[in-house]
């Protein structure tokens, strides 16, 4: 940002000029970076092609081997793809959490919504109307059909929209109490979805009947909507079945996701973002907006969400209210906590780990110890149990998680900070590192708490 | 250095349009706790206006309620011809404090409250944030308002720090800086605001006689240079009568005296305040 000291030309012309120019200066900056810190640039080069690569390794090489000759702890195209859409959740999620130090325990509603909006709009549920739109359905087919270009602005659309209508009671809140509001929420949308099977309403005024209700299926209840159409470019289809395609497919949505979200931590909403994080009373007083700018977090980090849950129920080809539990809220909470609060590739990594780890490893593990003694517990049973304990762990060695944001190391530990930025390859200034004397760090948490406006 | 101090007349006394603030029967109540009490107040323009008391004289309440953080209880606020303070219906509102702060008032804390884990330059430029036009979708897709916005921004930050001579270190953070520096951070976050009106709440509070004398001078040149109005709470005494222009005295809620340095120094209601009863007699 610091080198861009000439003006950007106005105007779409001005806007591709700037994208061209800054697409043409990345030979540059890698040439550079590999001058400075060539080891780590190469090794992340690396990690970053093995990453784009590794779902046609997987297909073409590991799947047979594993198959074949020896069970391998690989992750497979389904858990690959579950990697991203939790990915995409968790970068999300960081946005109010991380972001704009907003405790947010109803995540999993907007996954819920995003879910519902493809289930609605592109499936045979609502089977007494036909509209088929840009899809590859057969036109008049039963039901709303239409294609993904379609549902994922709705989904974005729908959950930010709830997203806000969430925030808004939530903005006089702080700490505690906003996190109990955003539980409830969280509850109540999967109950909603659970229970709107059959809704017989009727609503008269003076003797004029203006909603009857009979018995309408809007959500199919605890059996959920079934077969939701895939998304689909080119004739080519996202489901399940495709394979490394659906992967693929989740990875451009994850790197859209991660522009996204760079983007905005990097402009005045970041900037806004942090000083409600750091004091949102002096925030108020220095001129940002508090109510948009926090209502404004929610929104789009729940947009993230209706993304992951549009994307998930089209994957499947089906959605019900039994994929919304809280405890996938607690879950993706787990993958920012772990990950690296407020840094966005840190929140990628703990859903990628997490998600490894549940849907491939205890899954490896259980066939392991299953072939040897088949009365012991499968281990995938416990998969909470054993995050409870990676959590615990990380509290203790590593509270800043796996890659960290500087904000969280600096709060955490001077050591946690050198290492972090040494990380992520900034170079360590011994400005930035608090050389505090022992018990310094427990007198500022105290002189912190009372955060009223009593003692401005 | 001495600069002479502005002539500047009591409250009531000064024609319309040299007023930037003007208070009248300001109340406010805290339950049974009535904290300031039927204040008028006026600023006037370019001049440096301390408010001094004892502790828990509602200074730091009358500074809240010009920021818009409290709403008066009764009275009437006005900045710069507009209305802080208003009816709506039968209640007193007031504007929300990020409003307050685009009409030109800036402020300073007691205790600093920096954005800690930010730089000083994002600090700075969090207090210009009011003044940036760019919406979350510019900030998405990088369009060239949103980024050369960002780059004024920067521009201007700099500036600010140079102003305060901080901008040797723009990306340390501001919790790492050393207590004057932030001090002078502080200021210059507000006056990333734009103000019209700079509220300083006790801007010297635990530095040393060099410190506080370089902070004395840089409030006068403030002024000086940027042709702003300063309402000051501060304890240290030399400060006051140093820089003032005017000083008013609050004591439970109410204005006991108001003048020049010299009269209020001579003032027996303030001694009493100050010193007790003893102290006025002797």
């Amino acid at each position: 940002m610091s080198s861009a000291t000439k003006q950007v030309g106005s105007g779409i012309g001005g806007w591709v000029g700037h994208m061209v120019d800054a697409a043409a200066a990345i030979p540059g900056h890698y040439g550079n970076l590999l001058a400075k810190r060539r080891g780590r640039t190469i090794a992340l080069t690396l990690l970053g092609l093995l990453a784009l690569t590794y779902p046609l390794i997987y297909n073409q090489f590991l799947a047979g081997l594993s198959r074949n000759v020896f069970p391998l702890p690989v992750p497979d195209e389904t858990t690959m793809t579950f990697m991203l859409i939790f990915g995409i959740m968790a970068i999300g999620l960081n946005i109010v959490v991380g972001f704009a130090g907003l405790l947010d325990l109803g995540y999993v509603a907007f996954y819920a919504l995003g879910a519902y909006t493809a289930a609605f709009f592109a499936s045979p549920h609502f089977g007494s109307i036909s509209i088929v739109l840009f899809s590859n359905v057969v036109s008049g087919f039963p039901g709303i059909h239409l294609p993904f270009w379609m549902i994922l602005p709705m989904a974005v659309l729908v959950a930010a929209t709830f997203g806000a209508l969430l925030g808004a009671p939530t903005l006089r809140l702080r700490g505690d109490y906003l996190a109990i509001v955003t539980l409830g929420f969280g509850e109540i949308v999967p109950v909603f979805f659970k229970n709107l099977a059959a809704i017989t309403f009727t609503f008269t005024i003076g003797g004029v009947t203006l909603i009857s209700l009979q018995d309408v299926n809007l959500t199919g209840g605890p059996l959920g909507i079934n077969p939701i159409d895939p998304f689909v470019i080119l004739g080519v289809g996202f489901g399940a079945t495709s394979g490394v395609a659906a992967v693929y497919f989740a990875m451009a949505l994850t790197i859209i996701g991660i522009i996204v979200a760079r983007n905005l931590e990097r402009s005045r909403m970041g900037r806004a973002w942090g000083a409600i994080r750091e004091d949102e009373t002096a925030a108020e007083m220095m001129g940002v907006n508090t109510v948009r700018t926090k209502l404004l977090a929610f929104a789009l980090g729940a947009s993230f969400a209706g993304v992951a849950g549009a994307f998930q129920a089209s994957y499947l080809g089906a959605t019900t209210s039994d994929f919304f539990q809280f405890s996938t809220s607690i879950l993706v909470l787990i993958m920012v906590i772990l990950g690296g609060i407020g840094n966005i590739w840190g929140v990628l990594a703990g859903a990628i780990v997490l998600v490894y780890i549940d849907k491939t490893l205890l899954i490896w593990l259980g066939q392991r110890i299953g072939s040897v003694a088949p009365d012991f517990p499968n281990p995938s049973q416990f998969n909470f149990l054993i995050f409870g304990i990676l959590l615990v762990v990380m509290m203790r060695f590593r509270p800043e998680g796996f890659i960290p944001s500087r904000q969280r190391a600096a709060e955490l530990s001077v050591h946690g900070l050198e290492e972090a930025e040494t990380a992520m390859g900034v170079d360590v200034e011994t400005d930035n590192v608090s050389v505090a004397p022992p018990g310094q760090a427990e007198l500022d948490r105290e002189a912190e708490l009372p955060s009223d406006l009593d003692d401005l | 250095m001495t600069t002479s101090t502005m002539d500047v007349g009591l409250t009531g006394a000064i024609p319309d349009d040299e007023i930037l603030v003007r208070t009248r029967g300001v109340t406010k109540r805290f339950g049974g706790l009535v904290a300031v009490n039927n204040v008028d107040f006026d600023i006037p323009r370019r001049s440096i206006v301390s408010l001094i008391g004892p502790n828990g004289a509602g200074k730091t309440t009358f500074f809240n309620m010009i920021t818009g953080a409290y709403v008066p209880t009764t009275g009437q606020i006005e900045f710069d011809g507009q209305q802080i303070v208003y009816m709506k219906g039968k209640k007193l509102r007031s504007r929300k404090p990020h409003e307050v702060t685009a009409m030109g008032i800036g402020r300073t804390f007691q205790n600093i409250r920096l954005f800690g884990t930010m730089s000083a330059l994002d600090n700075v430029r969090t207090g210009i944030h009011v003044h940036l036009k760019s919406h979350w979708w510019d900030a998405i897709v990088r369009t060239p308002s949103m980024l050369n916005e960002e780059q004024s921004s920067i521009d201007e930050g700099m500036r600010l720090l140079e102003l305060v001579g901080l901008e040797r270190r723009p990306e340390t953070w501001a919790r790492n800086l050393p207590y004057g520096d932030q001090r002078r951070l502080e200021i210059a976050r507000a006056l990333g605001t734009r103000p019209k009106l700079l509220l300083l709440d006790e801007p010297t509070a635990g530095m040393n006689a060099s410190e506080t004398r370089q902070m004395t001078d840089f409030i006068r040149k403030l002024r000086a240079e940027l042709g702003l109005t300063v309402l000051l709470i501060e304890h240290d005494m030399r400060v006051v009568m140093g820089i003032s222009d005017r000083i008013t005295v609050l004591d439970h809620g109410e204005v006991i005296a108001e003048g020049n340095p010299a009269e209020v120094r001579a003032n027996p209601r303030v001694i009493e305040a100050y010193l007790g009863r003893g102290a006025a007699e002797a």
